[in-house]
């Protein structure tokens, strides 16, 4: 019992910032999403209405929004699996002394402010930037190029934050792959390719799926990036709401945006680890 | 014996997109030092007057004083609140601790700008929205997680068996964990507080809600001074960031071994 009352002291502290600065904040979120806002009038605080939630999936512009994020953040997995993989592989079967320097070039930026990670970006894909002037003095192009503000400045963007954590969740799980059974498959005269295809890439599905998991839920919350290289008009789900609490002050739309974000990154990671459970209880 | 090894096709695609991931911090450098405000290659001049007007000029180093003061505050108490919590869970001296773990982790479920918007109702409705606690406390909410993760990790990696000879050799329990445990979950707890810091230090999507006119930290002042178009400054002070990133890390590198923990 002497144990359970220093427990319970040593855990009471943190349990109650969460509990008075996260939780209670969040919840105090709902009613707020159920609230009808007019322009020039503010929420109207009597009655309730699921317009603000109903919006999201009729609404042209809303819907465009949603899709696009969910389609930036399927891309961007995709994109950090192609060139992740090939980084990972390198990381763990390459020359062993190269290991510890190509794994701190990948932790580096991933220890870098995001901020100036993404301004890196503005620099060079800007219409003045460095790609841009670089092309038009070897007279490639006359105009310069829309890389930014867009779609293929957020790609590219957001693939390069979200890079490392792939990486790192598949050195993880290349290390795991017993190199006998590789090794047995080529002398049973397996070609390099089948080899990977049949055994290499199987063993580590779980860190391709972690992996994925991470990067798209990382892709879908992210408002930094997204803002700093889409700019005010090519928006996504977390700019979205960040301009009705800041700009529009449409709180209940901003809020029903808010929990159909978090109901979504909660789910996924959620559905994820159950799955993970499932199958470690098969192996 | 024949090897799986990458080929030479694979690893120089790799290496080009180990290149790639550092492109932007090259860029940011090059910018920093180029006299015009664009780069351009081969840049147009060298010139160190970037420096010397972030450095002279009171926003940024006022931001970059905010900046610091939030992340070591919040890093500390995280760290002070996040073992005690961690501890406790690890040692299994509370029910549900599975539970438990979830909930002290679950910041890092929720998108940021979702925690940023809860807190700006929220602290707004109570009267705190402005104060420079409020945005401490908002802090440690986003850093703690990462402060537990490694505790627990560390805690649930250690031999038990070292901190129950203390306590039979005589020692009370806080003398334990000081003298025994301590040092043994230290190297993780480095790793986990570095990344508080960073955590903390690179926060927009909680800090742009709640902070005052006057707690502009530095990656608010980037953020929202590119709004306004590239101007050198920025570079500058990228390159300072960029500098101070990478000495921490060989640093933590060399102290606990940082690569095992990420």
């Amino acid at each position: 019992m002497v144990n359970l009352r220093s427990g319970l002291l040593l855990l009471a502290p943190l349990a109650l910032v969460l509990v008075a600065s996260f939780a209670i904040p969040l919840i105090m979120l709902v009613p707020t999403s159920f609230r009808e806002y007019s322009p020039g009038h503010g929420i109207i605080t009597d009655g309730w209405t699921i317009r603000n939630y109903l919006n999201i999936l009729t609404d042209d512009y809303y819907r465009e929004v949603v899709v696009r994020t969910a389609w930036l953040g399927i891309s961007v997995t995709g994109l950090c699996l192609l060139l992740g993989y090939p980084v990972a592989y390198l990381i763990v079967r390459g020359n062993p002394r190269w290991r510890l320097p190509l794994v701190m070039l990948v932790i580096f930026p991933l220890m870098l402010n995001l901020v100036v990670r993404s301004f890196g970006w503005i620099v060079l894909l800007s219409n003045r930037g460095l790609i841009n002037n670089l092309l038009i003095d070897i007279g490639l192009i006359e105009r310069p190029l829309k890389l930014i503000f867009n779609l293929t400045g957020m790609l590219i963007g957001l693939t390069h934050i979200y890079l490392p954590f792939m990486v790192l969740m598949l050195v993880a799980s290349l290390q795991n792959v017993p190199r006998d059974v590789e090794a047995a498959a080529a002398t049973l005269g397996s070609s390099r390719f089948h080899i990977f295809r049949a055994i290499t890439l199987p063993l580590t599905a779980p860190g391709i799926i972690s992996g994925s998991i991470l990067v798209f839920v990382l892709t879908i919350s992210a408002l930094v990036t997204p803002r700093m290289l889409g700019g005010p008009v090519y928006q996504v789900m977390a700019t979205l709401i960040y301009d009705e609490y800041m700009q529009l002050l449409d709180w209940p739309s901003g809020a029903a945006l808010s929990f159909s974000l978090a109901f979504a990154t909660v789910l996924i990671i959620w559905l994820s680890s159950r799955m993970t459970k499932r199958w470690a209880g098969l192996a | 014996m024949t090897e799986q090894k990458p080929g030479f096709i694979v690893s120089s695609f790799a290496l080009l997109v180990v290149f790639f991931l550092q492109l932007p911090v090259i860029v940011v450098v090059l910018a920093s030092f180029s006299e015009t405000s664009y780069l351009t290659i081969p840049p147009q001049g060298w010139t160190l007057d970037w420096f010397r007007e972030v450095l002279t000029d009171s926003t940024y180093l006022n931001a970059i004083k905010i900046s610091l003061i939030l992340a070591v505050s919040a890093t500390c108490l995280s760290l002070v609140l996040g073992v005690a919590a961690s501890y406790a869970i690890a040692r299994r001296m509370v029910p549900g601790s599975e539970a438990l773990a979830s909930f002290l982790m679950a910041p890092l479920a929720i998108p940021a700008v979702v925690i940023g918007v809860a807190m700006l109702q929220y602290f707004s409705l109570v009267g705190l929205r402005g104060g420079f606690v409020t945005l401490i406390i908002a802090h440690v909410v986003i850093t703690v997680p990462y402060i537990v993760r490694s505790a627990l990790a560390s805690l649930s990696g250690m031999d038990v068996a070292m901190e129950e000879a203390a306590r039979v050799l005589g020692a009370d329990s806080f003398t334990a964990f000081r003298l025994v445990t301590l040092p043994l979950i230290k190297p993780g707890l480095v790793a986990g507080a570095l990344f508080s810091f960073v955590v903390s230090m690179e926060n927009v999507p909680v800090t742009i809600f709640l902070a005052g006119a006057r707690q502009t930290t530095l990656p608010i002042l980037i953020f929202t001074s590119v709004e306004m178009g590239v101007t050198p400054g920025v570079a500058a002070v990228s390159t300072l960031l960029i500098v101070a990133t990478l000495v921490v890390l060989l640093l933590a590198e060399r102290w606990t071994g940082f690569h095992r923990f990420v």
